[in-house]
């Protein structure tokens, strides 16, 4: 009995090997992509579609049971126009100077309608039409009291909540697109497409200033240092604060996200942390990633966060960050490209795609989503186990009860070192790098010298890619070498990390990678690589 | 029969697999048959004992290095001779493989295994009396690592790998060698008088004799 239990005992052990996120349901839509984070609100879900309909299909806002994913009711545009990509925005029941409103769905569309919905039955509570030219509204709304503050294709507005009234109407000379907007205590503050950036008093005087030769497609964020915007530009972007160049980056910047004192980025090429002081705002880390939407931030139990990041690539998945770094990738059976950013609540989180697929996973009362991150019952029972090894181990050598001392000796030498050994092996083979030169390939181009280079051996033809930068690790080169190679691959997370289960579906019996020709012990994401590394990737 | 070189050595067919596991198999066979080891009552426990390792190895795949297969073949060896364990050697890795992945490494897993039982052979877990050594047993839980890694990492030898990358690929390896030893080790405290047990399962009656060695206690 006591050695069947000994084994069940090691049989715990083995979710450390993997841990895979469980998910309650999912639901299609046919009729186009997700790009905009999903709300949860109490009970509810209210995701939003947008572009790619045809015929008699048209964008919608659908209302979800969390924990059943029954359909609550659907809202759908007869009239809105493609690319409908302002997110949703619920407001709580209050009451203002313009007058008292019950909770609220607000969505603005791309006809240029803005249309309050009551979240409880998805019935029309008021609507307003704003100036459309080409498209309407793409931006993010804002709050503003008892009023929500719309940026518009060409200028800005400001409804009651209570019943819609147009309380203040301004417009610009210039046309915006995904141009959220700031409100702060001076007033609104909105981007335009040609790097202009308008200021809006309360009283509708406005200012506006020229940013930059670029398109700022995200709302400003406030910082003790003035306005901080990530400008788009034909070469890439240019971070600037208070209207000094602060930074450059990648193609397509993500709307940036606010934490505190910190501030993270994301374009094409990089996933950025900025940490604001009391002189200016600094680069505090950069990772490569491609992310080009939006970014959602999630709370944990011990009040640290993460900072949550849709991969616009074919693989898509979710990097999962802390303030300064990838801490791991979240990724489902659906994945493909993402721009919407995860929706989260105590209880459950929900990921949309462009593939217009929506997954809620709903943990039980007692798993909240915060316990699942920050609490394992696995890593529990393991380190109690530990401990109550150790605490055998003393108690016998007390007892001077050597057969039962060596017994417990054993078994906490054993959860030590299977605690250990990733942690150990990750760092192990820094001490024992081979220095053996990469075999370059007199075929490559001399414009791929001293760039990154990754050749993939699938059924004995290779496929090579050459010209690639600002890679860290070889998850993030390999994922930019299938991206432009279109190459698909499947990832697991086990006892050692993550590992790489396939390309094209190719599992064979594994696949091992070499970097500048030699071979590492370290998982994918451990694995640093060189601004020049060869990376080759082969069935083991 | 070769179809590559991938980097766990040459990339064998299906063909060469059927092969290369027809061959083993019927060694496992043929070693199972003409024992010079004359003991009696030996069969079931070894097959016993095979399923038990061959089944644990595949239970634990997810934790590297942790199984009992060592151990056991360790046992095996001092207590049915060299070639019986052989057999079993050959019985748990291409069972085991079959589920777990098969390929040119299975030969070397083979070798090494084998290497360790050949050891075990010749300086017995057990005393002189027949009894299991427990202080031996933890020993050999140790010294049969290091000989067992060096022998499978042969494996991912091919023309392009030096003699300082193979050192360099057994010290990264070192903490997995660790996490095998610490497997080895609370197998042999805590399930090396069950194995013996198991072992001595068909020992004929006149050899019943109630003997006590450390905490181990055969009836």
């Amino acid at each position: 009995m006591k050695r069947v239990v000994l084994l069940s005992l090691l049989l715990f052990l083995l979710p450390f090997a993997k841990a895979e996120s469980n998910h309650s349901w999912e639901h299609e839509f046919e009729n186009g992509y997700i790009t905009t984070q999903p709300l949860l609100v109490e009970d509810s879900v209210f995701v939003r579609t947008s572009g790619f309909w045809m015929g008699d299909e048209r964008p919608q806002v659908s209302a979800f049971e969390i924990s059943s994913g029954d359909e609550l009711w659907t809202y759908r545009s007869e009239t809105t126009l493609q690319h409908d990509m302002s997110p949703l925005m619920f407001v709580e029941a209050g009451s203002g100077v313009c007058g008292v409103w019950q909770d609220v769905l607000i969505v603005a569309w791309a006809d240029g309608k803005v249309t309050a919905l009551n979240p409880s039955n998805g019935e029309l509570v008021w609507e307003q039409q704003t100036e459309v030219n080409v498209l309407g509204i793409t931006g993010k709304l804002g709050i503003d009291g008892d009023r929500v503050v719309v940026p518009t294709r060409q200028g800005l507005s400001t409804f009651c909540l209570d019943d819609g009234a147009q309380l203040l109407r301004v417009e610009f000379e210039e046309m915006g697109w995904r141009n959220g907007v700031l409100v702060s205590e001076s007033g609104y503050h909105v981007g335009t497409e040609v790097g202009v950036l308008y200021s809006v008093n309360r009283d509708g005087t406005m200012t506006n200033s020229s940013i930059g030769d670029g398109k700022i497609r995200h709302a400003p964020i406030e910082t003790q240092h003035g306005l901080l915007i990530h400008l788009q530009t034909a070469t890439g972007s240019v971070l600037y604060l208070n209207n000094s160049i602060i930074g450059n980056y990648g193609f397509s910047p993500a709307i940036p996200l606010q934490f505190e004192d910190h501030i993270f980025l994301a374009t094409s090429n990089e996933w950025v942390s900025l940490s604001c002081n009391n002189i200016t705002c600094l680069e505090e880390s950069r990772s490569s990633f491609h992310s080009n939407g939006e970014m959602s931030m999630r709370t944990l139990m011990n009040d640290s966060i993460e900072i949550w990041v849709p991969s616009n690539t074919p693989n898509g998945g979710w990097g999962v960050f802390n303030r300064t770094s990838l801490q791991r990738m979240h990724t489902t059976s659906f994945d493909s490209y993402t721009t919407a950013a995860p929706g989260f609540s105590s209880t459950a989180m929900a990921l949309g795609n462009d593939m217009g697929l929506l997954q809620v996973t709903v943990f039980d009362s007692d798993e909240t989503i915060e316990q699942e991150s920050t609490f394992s019952l696995t890593e529990a029972l393991h380190y109690v186990l530990l401990l109550l090894s150790y605490l055998l181990c003393c108690l016998f050598f007390a007892t001077d009860n050597k057969p039962k001392l060596w017994k417990a000796l054993t078994l906490f030498l054993l959860l030590f070192t299977v605690a250990a050994v990733p942690e150990i092996s990750a760092k192990w083979p820094t001490l024992a790098e081979s220095d053996t030169e990469a075999a370059w390939d007199i075929e490559w181009p001399e414009e791929w010298r001293d760039t990154q280079i990754v050749v993939i051996e699938i059924d004995g033809t290779e496929n090579v890619i050459g010209g690639l930068s600002g890679h860290s690790n070889v998850y993030e080169l390999t994922q930019a070498a299938t991206l432009s190679l279109g190459i698909s691959t499947e990832y697991e997370d086990q006892y050692l990390g993550l590992y790489l289960l396939s390309f094209n579906g190719t599992e064979g019996d594994g696949w091992e990678f070499t970097i500048d020709g030699s071979r590492s012990n370290t998982g994918i994401v451990d694995t640093t690589i060189d601004s020049d590394s060869i990376l080759r990737w082969r069935p083991a | 029969m070769l179809s590559g070189l991938g980097t766990h050595g040459p990339q064998v067919s299906s063909l060469g697999l059927l092969v290369i596991n027809s061959v083993l198999f019927a060694s496992a066979i043929w070693l199972l048959m003409r024992p010079k080891n004359q003991q009696k009552g030996w069969l079931w426990s070894l097959f016993l004992l095979a399923i038990i390792a061959s089944g644990s190895r595949i239970v634990l795949v997810g934790l590297p290095n942790i199984m009992p297969v060592t151990i056991l073949v360790i046992m095996v060896a001092s207590k049915y001779g060299l070639q019986r364990s052989i057999a079993f050697v050959i019985l748990v890795t291409v069972s085991s493989n079959a589920v777990l992945g098969d390929g040119w490494w299975t030969l070397f897993q083979v070798l090494a295994w084998s290497s360790v039982a050949g050891v075990s052979a010749v300086f017995s877990v057990h005393d002189d009396d027949g009894n299991l050594s427990m202080k031996r047993l933890s020993f050999a839980a140790i010294w049969s690592v290091p000989l067992f890694s060096m022998i499978v990492s042969l494996s991912i030898l091919d023309g392009s790998m030096s003699t300082l990358e193979y050192v360099l690929y057994l010290f990264n390896g070192i903490p997995f060698d660790a996490l095998h030893m610490m497997g080895n080790m609370f197998f042999a405290v805590w399930c090396g008088a069950w194995f013996e047990q198991i072992l001595s399962l068909q020992t004929p009656s006149q050899q019943r004799i109630v003997r006590e060695d450390q905490h181990v206690s055969i009836v």
